[in-house]
């Protein structure tokens, strides 16, 4: 590809003035969403840019990776997935109410359904690897390591190793599951093997309270398996709204998955008839898979960082600015090793602010506010901006808080019993929506508009004018005129909870 | 002067109103929405509308405003004549936020309306919106057994439809909603008045010959099918028909191109009838952005819809074993079970008494309404499908809610009918928001358009040729995002949340500022990058077309598809069709660019999936031909 001439780019100019000379512009450690993005936007600035990555393999380990990183091979895109596989369960159940009748057995493979999916993220690495290609992005398979401020070391599956030389060297290696230390951690399997399991299991013990925990209840839960999920705090999706997590937890209940609020577990141990759970509280049960979704750390141990004298923080993650500039000036880093906010788009925000700033000539610094999220669990949960929680934290004025609680339309033939709930978080001065929150049907499509509202600022008013769309679920947000309750940022009372 | 009777009348909301402050009146409302709702039913889109935060409801105004003379004069304050959606919104607003004494007459129910039968709820509920998309619901489900083979799902044996089961449930909700929609009334005040109201004088409304006087009438009448008077036409049913059918159609006949005709066309088909969809135009959906047209006639043809275009009918014959023949401009079609007529709906005007007082209506017959919905007559007021603005539920309760305001709240608001969202559960729906790209271009000239047609993440598992297209029109010169358009899979439930953005005129700067939800289909919507085309007046004022489109590439993916000789069949329909429409196509650049990417789109996918696909000689054969194909149609264009 042609090296575009570089208008702005000053950083890239100075280096072909500074009479040191460089292989690369850019060598990217990664090929992840975050440094795709980067490398993909920098070659676009016109920079010669390098990315080293692991050879596939759905399961990552020191040696084993793969282009497209953990959301396309063992995060977002698996575990959706997986989730539409297992939300079928729940149709078929409400199909009968509708009239339709499935004579006979549902038979459910599995098999059939890993194969596809493996044969999915496989397309999705080819098409990965292929727009680099197309990007003009130099390609490298191995393990990446920081050698110096400009030199970076890639060792190959065979243990050969080369080293290249680079203006700017990203970091963009992300995180990997973290097991908890207990006896018999190792019968216990993490979200990666989680999404490649020979079986399904028929009886499954998840520990952990993220989303990553109650996904995968529902999908295991959805695709038969007898599901126990145990988890430290009372509710589960600690930092989420208090309201919208007890209406996961009912959800949840609702469904069939058994709860075990704050119990924690303390061993795990092998017999003829599965893997032995023993529980902080002293019971006993026995599953055929222990998955631990107990956190994950940032992939930065085999970097070489401390030698450079790049920092990290107590858990291993990459201390950064806000333009993701590490301590050393030509190393930057971004995504999950940063351990900011750790999601795919964010990861592409800060890979395409860092390209921006770095060769585009315009420094930007990613914006972190109101950035929305989904929990794809069954039904999903989907957030923007502050819980009612961090409202009142941040809060000067009283906020209002407008919830609606409501039986989706559906439900009123096929007879299930779970009610969708919505919320909007508002400043009573100011009438802007802080906050937006939604458990039910189709809530993350729904909240990416909301999410657009909200980020502009919009306030309650804004949401009153807009007329709804009928009939839907999503109306319900521009149709919230009944104040739920007022709560003084003083009181901190919840007046209806 | 008021008299005593009047001010005993009012002093109960009048006192109440005065001791409680807003927030506690505020919190027994949310209390009491909050009871109603674990009662199965969300009723907020019956609550005010657009002046809850802004101005406080005034019923201390109110009452001062009834007490201030001729409320003796009349029994009622209001007496609205219909109880749909706008009917209902306004008497019940005005009883309960403004104290004002609210009647409302409506007909006996019956799922299929008459000039003496109709229902507490309205064709929204009873006849529109809800039950068709309870419909809906029940006919997704065979997309979805399809889907859920790609997922690993089996059946023994195929899952068979049960008519009447669906038709007792849906029924029996309906009548659940009549109940609770009449309660509503009630314990909002509002007199309930069973018959059919027909305007006397402007203050004197006859129900079924006895007379009421109010001080404001309201006509909310709303609209009814319309069908043309064709030789056999009593063989035909209309959407309330359709609605509440015995059995299930074998083979249906769907005359119309609107958004009914494809909501039923859709029903029918994911229910398992044999479908036909007669329209008179060359395409569907008239004042639809037209690339939204395009794709969603194309979507549903690949879900088994045939559409019959530029036929008109002519007359319907029956034949002695009780199938009915539809006759059109180009032939005649034998062996349909049902015939149904979409073909547009007139307003409910007639017998109406409003010639005689005098209230003015347009040629279709609906009446005709100032920016407040006030009529040529002061005292008489039109809210909702009657009036022919805007014909939607939401529209009517917003319309309804203003009213109410200007009456009784002393502050005129006039309803605004700018960037009101719709959408069209057809399968898949469609979703819409604002301008459509030729009404941008007509009224901007400089327009950028950004549009994504992709596969869904759930399509490339089921191997259904599932695609979702989404459209973005900005102008060019301030940037606002003037319209958004989407057709797949939860397109409405999409388009709620960016009607919002469009409405506060968000600018595409906005839209790509925010951080997508990962993955869903909306994100999309937040993350176009690059303009597919720019268009800009000309010096004589034509709109153009200046750059070559922009293909995005990573959402044509092929799949692995399960089905590729039926699909690549339908395929081949849809693309053998474009080709024969290209030459008319030539005369528009735009049009024309549109059809070509989808035709270079469906041959790539055609291509791919037959490359994947295990079909022994006929794979090599079938890409041997694509290309050739191919090829052609590249130097043709």
């Amino acid at each position: 590809m042609a090296r575009k001439m570089l208008k702005d780019g000053e950083v890239a100019v100075a280096d072909g003035g500074g009479g040191e000379s460089y292989e690369y512009d850019l060598f990217v450690i990664g090929a992840g969403s975050g440094g795709v993005r980067g490398s993909r936007t920098s070659a676009g600035f016109g920079a010669k840019v390098a990315i080293c990555e692991l050879p596939f393999h759905p399961i990552s380990s020191e040696w084993q990776g793969g282009h497209g990183g953990t959301c396309v091979i063992r995060g977002c895109v698996p575990k959706k997935i997986l989730v539409y596989g297992a939300a079928f369960r729940g149709e078929f159940e409400d199909a009968k109410n509708f009239g339709w009748e499935i004579n006979g057995d549902i038979n459910y493979n599995w098999k059939k359904l890993l194969e596809n999916k493996t044969q999915e993220i496989v397309r999705l690495n080819g098409v990965y690897k292929r727009i680099l290609g197309n990007s003009g992005v130099t390609m490298i398979e191995g393990a990446g390591s920081v050698v110096d401020a400009h030199t970076v070391e890639v060792t190959q599956p065979d243990g050969s190793k080369q080293r290249h030389t680079a203006k700017h060297i990203l970091i963009a290696t992300g995180s990997r599951a973290h097991l908890v230390d207990i006896p018999g951690k190792e019968l216990a399997i993490t979200s990666d093997e989680a999404l490649s399991l020979e079986e399904l299991p028929k009886r499954a013990v998840i520990l952990g309270g993220g989303y990553i925990a109650v996904e995968f209840a529902s999908i295991w839960k959805g695709l038969g398996a007898e599901v126990d999920l145990f988890y430290r705090k009372e509710l589960p999706l600690r930092g989420f709204d208090d309201e919208m997590r007890t209406v996961v937890a009912s959800n949840l209940e609702g469904r069939g998955i058994r709860l075990h609020p704050a119990t924690n577990l303390t061993e795990l141990s092998k017999t003829a008839d599965g893997i032995k759970v023993v529980t902080d509280k002293g019971d006993e049960l026995m599953a055929d898979v222990v998955l631990f979704a107990t956190g994950r750390t940032p992939n930065t141990n085999k970097l070489n960082l401390e030698a450079v004298g790049v920092e990290v923080d107590q858990i291993g993650a990459i201390k950064v600015d806000e333009f993701s500039h590490t301590s050393v000036p030509s190393i930057w880093a971004v995504g999950d090793v940063t351990n900011r906010i750790n999601l795919t788009p964010v990861a592409l925000m800060e890979a395409t602010c860092f390209a921006k700033t770095v060769f585009g000539g315009q420094p930007v610094k990613p914006d972190y506010r109101d950035v929305p999220c989904a929990v794809f669990s069954i039904p999903p949960l989907s957030v923007v901006g502050l819980s009612e929680q961090e409202a009142l934290e941040e809060a000067k004025n009283d906020i209002l808080v407008y919830t609606s609680s409501f039986n989706p339309m559906k439900n009123s033939i096929s007879k299930r019993q779970e009610k969708s709930i919505m919320k909007l978080v508002v400043d009573s001065e100011t009438d802007r929506v802080l906050g937006a929150a939604m458990c039910g049907p189709d809530a993350a499509e729904i909240m990416q508009g909301i999410a657009v509202a909200l980020k502009s600022g919009a306030t309650k008013a804004t949401f009153d004018s807009t007329v709804g769309i009928h009939p839907s679920a999503a109306e319900e947000f521009v149709t919230m005129r009944t104040l739920t309750r007022r709560v003084s940022p003083a009181s901190k009372l919840k007046t209806n909870l | 002067m008021a008299t005593a009777t009047t001010d005993l009348r009012f002093s109960a909301a009048a006192t109440s109103a005065k001791t409680l402050d807003r927030a506690t009146v505020r919190a027994r409302r949310g209390r009491f929405l909050h009871h109603l709702a674990s009662r199965g039913l969300h009723l907020d889109h019956l609550l005010p509308s657009p002046f809850r935060l802004r101005s406080p409801f005034s019923v201390c105004r109110a009452a001062a405003y009834a007490a201030e003379g001729d409320g003796e004069k009349y029994e009622y304050d209001l007496f609205t004549i219909g109880a749909g959606s706008g009917g209902m919104r306004a008497s019940r607003f005005a009883s309960t936020l403004y104290g004002a004494r609210a009647a409302v007459c409506e007909m006996p129910f019956a799922t299929v309306a008459s000039d003496a039968l109709g229902g507490v709820g309205g064709t929204c509920v009873l006849r529109g919106c809800v039950p068709k998309k309870l419909l809906v619901y029940a006919s997704k489900y065979s997309h979805e057994f399809d889907e859920s083979h790609g997922f690993g799902w089996k059946y023994e044996t195929d899952p068979k439809h049960d008519w009447s089961t669906l038709m007792t449930r849906k029924n029996l909700e309906l009548q659940r909603l009549v109940d609770f929609q009449t309660d509503m009334l009630k314990n909002s005040g509002v007199t309930l008045i069973e018959g059919r109201g027909k305007i006397v004088d402007p203050h004197t409304v006859s129900v079924d010959g006895k007379l009421y006087t109010a001080r404001n009438i309201l006509i909310a009448v709303g609209a009814r099918p319309s069908i043309p008077d064709i030789p056999g036409i009593e063989h035909v049913i209309d959407s309330d028909a359709a609605l509440d059918l015995p059995s299930r159609p074998e083979k249906i006949a769907i005359v119309g191109g609107g958004y009914i005709a494809l909501e039923f066309a859709g029903i029918f088909n994911g229910l398992k009838s044999e479908v036909h969809v007669y329209i008179r135009q060359k395409k569907v959906l008239r004042g639809f952005d037209e690339e939204v047209r395009d794709f969603v006639t194309q979507q549903m043809s690949l879900r088994g819809i045939t559409f019959h275009t530029e036929q008109t009918p002519q007359a319907i014959t029956k034949s002695d074993d009780g199938l009915l023949s539809l006759k059109t401009n180009k032939g005649t079609v034998n062996g349909f079970s049902h015939i149904m007529f979409a073909t547009g709906r007139k307003p409910n005007t007639k017998n109406l008494g409003l010639e005689d007082v005098g209230v003015k209506m347009d040629k279709h017959g609906s009446v005709m309404v100032d920016e407040y919905s006030r009529t040529s007559v002061d005292s008489i007021w039109a809210v909702g499908d009657v009036t022919n603005r805007v014909n939607l539920t939401p529209v009517a309760l917003m319309e309804g809610g203003a009213l109410t305001h200007t009456i009784f709240g002393n502050d005129p608001i006039k309803p605004d009918h700018s960037a009101v969202p719709s959408a069209v559960f057809s399968q898949p729906p469609i979703g819409q928001v604002g301008l459509t790209e030729e009404q941008a271009t007509e009224k901007y000239g400089d327009v950028d358009v950004y549009t994504s047609n992709f596969r869904p993440l759930k399509a490339t598992l089921s191997g259904l040729p599932d695609r979702i297209y989404t459209k973005l029109i900005v102008c060019a010169d301030t940037n606002k995002v003037l319209g958004v358009h989407m057709c797949g899979e939860d397109a409405p439930e999409i388009i709620q949340g960016i009607a919002i953005a469009v409405k506060a005129g968000l600018t595409k700067q906005n839209f790509d500022a925010t951080v997508g939800v990962h993955p869903t289909a909306a994100e999309e919507l937040v993350t176009m990058r690059n303009p597919t085309r720019k268009v800009r007046r000309n010096s004589a004022g034509e709109a153009k077309l200046m750059s070559r489109p922009y293909v995005r590439s990573r959402h044509v993916v092929p799949s692995v598809h399960k089905r590729v000789t039926q699909s690549v069949k339908v395929h081949w329909r849809v693309l053998i069709s474009l080709i024969w429409n290209k030459s008319t196509r030539e005369t528009n650049k735009m049009q024309c660019d549109g059809a070509t990417r989808s035709a270079m789109r469906i041959l790539s996918d055609i291509g791919r999936e037959s490359e994947r696909v295990a079909l022994g000689g006929v794979r090599a054969c079938l890409k041997r031909v694509m290309r050739l194909v191919c090829l052609v149609f590249w130097m043709l264009s």
